[in-house]
């Protein structure tokens, strides 16, 4: 993870001192952080493959996603992801 | 997190979590802006119609919709995939 900008408020701070149990539990803070922005980046990208199938072009009037559109998104992130599987499946049959 | 604020620990778990929420919304933004710019402003002109800023305002809500809409999606098959397989999680991601 990309701590770049922490940096400068972190100075001063010897991560050596912490304790085997403080090391171990950040380690895992750290891993289950990486897993949620993970998922977040999907989401980023799902939402915005998912708009532009679902909501139809030109100027926007509602706010709220109408009864077409509510499904349709629901069901772009789904048929996404099993096109998804169908890919690494297909790879993994190709591997062999 | 910690009965101590200001332990080395503490620090670094609330300094990543910044960093994440930071880079959440960063995300958010240029995504509404380029989206809804293209929608709301095919033309630009000299400045900004009353129309165009009544569409960006509609079309922001819409697409938190939309993405709030898309997590919940998500994170329910998220965790009906890892139910069913407890190892499967980690290639569908």
């Amino acid at each position: 993870m990309d701590l770049g900008g922490a940096s400068s408020s972190l100075a001063g701070l010897d991560l050596n001192k912490l304790s085997d149990r403080d090391k171990h539990e950040l380690q895992q803070f750290v891993v289950n952080e990486s897993q949620k922005a993970r998922i977040q980046s999907s989401i980023h990208s799902l939402t915005d493959t998912c708009f532009r199938k679902c909501i139809p072009g030109g100027t926007i009037k509602k706010g709220q996603l109408d009864k077409y559109e509510e499904p349709c998104v629901r069901q772009c992130v789904d048929r996404f992801l099993d096109a998804n599987l169908v890919v690494l499946k297909e790879l993994e049959r190709l591997r062999q | 997190m910690s009965a101590f604020p200001n332990d080395p620990k503490t620090q670094v778990m609330r300094q990543v979590q910044q960093e994440a929420a930071m880079q959440n919304a960063r995300m958010l933004v240029e995504k509404l802006n380029e989206h809804c710019f293209e929608r709301c402003v095919p033309k630009p002109g000299t400045s900004l119609s009353k129309g165009e800023e009544a569409c960006f305002t509609a079309c922001m809500e819409k697409y938190m919709s939309a993405w709030n809409t898309v997590s919940k999606t998500y994170v329910a098959r998220i965790q009906r995939e890892s139910q069913q397989s407890a190892g499967g999680l980690q290639n569908a991601l």
